[in-house]
């Protein structure tokens, strides 16, 4: 049997990847930094994936069983990768694992899927995250709507909620690149929100609204069905008066101020690299591009890391839905696969 | 008010630190700070050191940087707008210095900083400005006794003009011929301080001579653009101040005499003066005043009293409220400076010292929820004025006698 | 070119950035006195604040329950209907695009300043052959005129 294929991280990308692989009959070491597998949509406790709002499970579910399932997937939880040594066909991976220690394994190929973190909206001290009460982000309501309750600190329903788009994106004072899913997830939630709590008034405060290719369905049922309000414009301050939020700013249709009290706001955190991905890089020897994404050999091609026998797969690439993550593990598996399978004739013949 | 967040210190400082101006960058200014100091080495000013004979107390600015703030020997760098509408402002500063035995030099020979003239209605030129900057400087410097900015537009002007004297060869040349006709040498001061830096850092030693509970007393404060958005970068922040997270004068002040602090919606908003809004647009500068300062002040926190730092401030909400009120507004708070603020806890007299009847907002009852006997206060003040007129010598605030001459 | 708006009124004339400030946030005082001070006229104006300070939909429940005006909610404000429209060739303040958002978000400041002009709709039907959302702007041109008679 030839040597397994890393897999380094367990979220949509990595999960597709193992169960790829398992499934040619290649075995697999999976890499999973947390106590839990699944990446963000687990992490975060989505309860829907845009654009159809079909229940998280039904992804999730057969992904995270296909990998649990298969006895050629072997699965280390709170693990890191911390060294690797050798070449390409012929690795030798250092991990470490919490509360077990370290361990040495013989891989022939490596599949990097360490996916990303949201934005700490702590580092734009305008909307008063982590002081006032009742700013959260999209990750935080995502687990609240899961649980069905959303509610005020005090408990109270909210009336009024705003959502704040491009929160951490698009922005040279914090990031540069736009996060491409918070637009359709917000609008998402903002249905979600008029669902289950009936007399709610939802404004999406936006600067574009890119529900890009068939999550455009999204912005059109968000207004038409659900009457959700849309203002072009920024908003420059939060103030928490203590019952609620003054939320300053501007509408650029109108070139002028509002300065209106919301029961909650929710701001659009982008998508960033996160630390996963920058310790990978530094263990394996990735490049990273300005943004400190995986920078593939080409920018159209996601799964070439440019090094033999490493491949890259999923938003630690750039930012990406979870479709769009799962067709880059595949893709990644299905490299990996030529590249052992090749590894594997040469040392036969 | 919140706790500081604990690790949300400085960062709505350093977010406005990290922000990219056309001029006058925290970045530049920190370079512009490292010129100086080569320029100095290279002969080519005199650099006004806060010497330890001044004995400094440091502080943090904007971008972390350590900023020494001298406690004694100052030149007090006066305002005209205070000397001229805001009696009271400069006498109480005088008065709490005396106090607490800090010396300092009252020099006749001091002109206007001529930045209302400049930011007011746009003449003047930078060699003006940047002249009478270093004459004032190099009067300070003479007397051994360091430059204490008693307004906020001055102390902006200063900062714009000595960023330009360091920066621009020409400009330096230029006035040092003008400062060579008048027998004067480029000086330039290693730190541009304002007055209320000053009352930050003595501010446990106003308290420790308290003599008024203003433990009840409501404070909101508002900090001049010209002090901490004009070049934002040399302003007095504390970690221990509002988070880190806005200029720590006034405020800590205020705390450190046992007032309460309120927050309000607009306390990052100018006060309505402006640069020249107030001399071309005096109807926009007090209808700002009102509807966006005053108005919500009054409305969300019912404070007692509103305090600030600067001339323009002062004039601009203070005076602004006359004309709302007679339209038939109901919201008013009185305004005063901090100085002023800080005498009166400490047992200055409101009229003969603190002047406070200059001011127009209604004061009388704050005076009363201070436990002053406004009244009495009054009939002093005018048994004062009688005796002035019939020849007696006026009280003048001598300053502590100098250790160094 | 024509006559674009009515002469504004004399008040506010020593204001010096005059043109900037439009009138109906002028408050000048024919006749006002403070204590004992004669601030009428120019000494006493006050212009009022031009902030946003609620997004208020009744009107446009209105105007959804007004024949035509339906489907105002559907609008994205893409501004397909100005562009197609033949009366904002001509006049600088008929916008079809910008009294739906008006009307949508409440702004009862901006409402006072374009109602009249909503009436000079021609009815040409142009803005409804080109709205991407079928909002109808033709239908909702009348039932925001509608709307706003019965509400003045």
């Amino acid at each position: 049997m030839s040597d397994p294929v890393l897999v380094i991280g367990a979220g949509p990308a990595g999960l597709q990847a193992g169960a790829d692989l398992a499934g040619l009959g290649i075995p697999v070491v999976l890499v999973e930094r947390r106590s839990e597998l699944g990446g963000a949509p687990i992490r975060w406790k989505y309860k829907t994936l845009a654009p159809e709002l079909r229940p998280t499970e039904e992804v999730m579910g057969p992904m995270i069983a296909a990998v649990e399932s298969n006895p050629l997937v072997k699965i280390y939880r709170g693990s890191v990768v911390e060294r690797i040594s050798g070449s390409a066909g012929n690795f030798r991976v250092a991990l470490h694992t919490d509360g077990a220690g370290a361990r040495e394994l013989a891989i022939g190929a490596i599949v990097t899927a360490t996916g990303f973190e949201h934005f700490d909206a702590s580092r734009d001290p305008r909307y008063e995250y982590g002081r006032a009460a009742n700013v959260i982000g999209i990750h935080e309501l995502e687990g609240m709507l899961k649980e069905g309750r959303v509610v005020c600190k005090d408990g109270r329903k909210p009336k009024r909620i705003a959502f704040v788009f491009c929160v951490g994106s698009r922005d040279r004072a914090t990031n540069a690149w736009c996060c491409t899913v918070c637009c359709g997830v917000s609008i998402k939630q903002g249905i979600e929100l008029k669902l289950l709590l009936k007399d709610v008034e939802i404004y999406n405060i936006y600067i574009d609204v890119r529900t890009f290719g068939l999550w455009e369905q999204l912005y059109w049922t968000s207004m038409e069905e659900h009457g959700i309000n849309f203002i072009r414009g920024r908003v420059s301050q939060i103030f928490d008066t203590g019952k609620q939020l003054l939320v300053k700013g501007e509408d650029t249709l109108v070139r002028g101020p509002f300065e209106v009290l919301m029961d909650m706001v929710v701001l659009a955190v982008g998508i960033t690299p996160g630390e996963g991905t920058a310790q990978v890089a530094e263990v394996l020897d990735l490049k990273c591009n300005t943004f400190g994404f995986l920078q593939p050999r080409h920018p159209n091609v996601h799964y070439d890391s440019g090094k033999d026998g490493i491949f890259l797969a999923g938003a630690c690439v750039a930012p990406m839905s979870v479709e769009e993550a799962i067709l880059g593990g595949s893709a990644a598996a299905m490299q990996a696969a030529k590249f052992v399978g090749k590894s594997a004739l040469q040392a036969a013949g | 008010m919140s706790e500081p967040h604990a690790t949300g210190l400085f960062d709505r400082a350093k977010f406005a630190a990290s922000a990219k101006l056309t001029t006058g960058t925290t970045e530049e200014y920190l370079r512009m700070l490292e010129r100086m100091r080569e320029l100095e080495r290279r002969d080519e000013l005199l650099l006004h050191h806060v010497k330890d004979s001044y004995k400094p107390v440091s502080v943090h600015t904007l971008s972390r940087r350590e900023k020494r703030i001298p406690t004694v020997d100052l030149w007090q760098h006066k305002s005209c707008g205070q000397c001229g509408h805001i009696p009271g402002y400069v006498t109480a500063l005088y008065w709490i210095m005396a106090e607490l035995g800090v010396p300092f030099v009252d020099d006749t020979n001091q002109t206007s900083c001529t930045a209302w003239n400049y930011y007011g209605s746009g003449t003047s030129n930078p060699v003006a400005l940047a002249a009478v900057f270093a004459r004032n400087m190099h009067a300070a410097w003479q007397k051994d006794a360091y430059p204490l900015i008693h307004c906020g537009t001055s102390y902006g002007d200063y900062k714009e003009v000595r960023y330009l004297l360091v920066t621009n060869d020409e400009l330096r040349g230029r006035v040092r011929t003008i400062l060579q006709k008048l027998g004067r040498d480029l000086v330039i001061p290693e730190e541009l301080v304002h007055y209320s830096e000053w009352l930050h850092v003595m501010r446990d030693r106003l308290a420790a001579r308290r003599q008024l509970d203003v433990s009840k007393i409501k404070v909101v404060v508002h900090s001049a653009c010209h002090c901490y958005k004009l070049m934002s970068e040399d302003f007095t922040y504390d970690d221990t101040i509002l988070g880190g997270r806005r200029p720590a004068p006034i405020t800590s002040v205020a705390l450190a005499l046992g007032a309460q602090i309120a927050d309000y919606s607009n306390w990052y908003d100018c006060c309505g003066f402006g640069f020249r809004h107030i001399l071309t647009e005096r109807e926009m500068s007090r209808s700002f005043a009102y509807f966006r300062k005053i108005q919500p002040i009054v409305r969300e926190t019912q404070a007692d009293v509103l305090l600030t730092h600067d001339t323009g401030c002062v004039t601009t909400l203070d005076k602004s409220q006359v004309v709302p009120l007679a339209h038939g507004y109901k919201e008013t708070v009185p305004v005063l400076s901090d100085a002023q603020f800080a005498a009166l806890a400490m047992g200055a007299h409101p009229f003969i010292v603190c002047q406070v009847h200059w001011h127009v907002s209604d004061w009388r009852p704050l005076l009363e929820k201070m436990g002053i006997d406004a009244e009495q206060a009054w009939n002093e003040y005018r048994e004062y004025v009688e005796n002035v007129k019939r020849g007696m010598k006026p009280n003048f605030i001598q300053s502590p006698p100098r250790v160094h001459a | 070119m024509a006559d674009r708006d009515p002469k504004p009124e004399e008040k506010g004339r020593f204001i010096v950035e005059r043109q900037y400030i439009d009138d109906r946030r002028i408050n000048e005082p024919k006749k006002l006195d403070a204590g004992g001070i004669d601030i009428s006229g120019r000494w006493g104006i006050l212009i009022e604040p031009r902030t946003i300070t609620a997004f208020d939909h009744t009107l446009m429940h209105e105007v959804q329950s007004t024949p035509g005006g339906e489907f105002i909610h559907r609008c994205i404000q893409c501004g397909n209907c100005t562009a197609a429209c033949p009366t904002a060739e001509e006049h600088p303040m008929f916008n079809p695009r910008y009294f739906i958002h008006v009307v949508r978000m409440g702004y009862q400041g901006e409402l006072e300043k374009v109602r009249k002009y909503v009436y000079l709709c021609a009815s040409c039907g142009r803005c409804s052959e080109v709205c991407p959302r079928e909002v109808d702007p033709s239908g909702v041109m009348t039932a925001i005129g509608t709307a706003v008679r019965k509400a003045s």
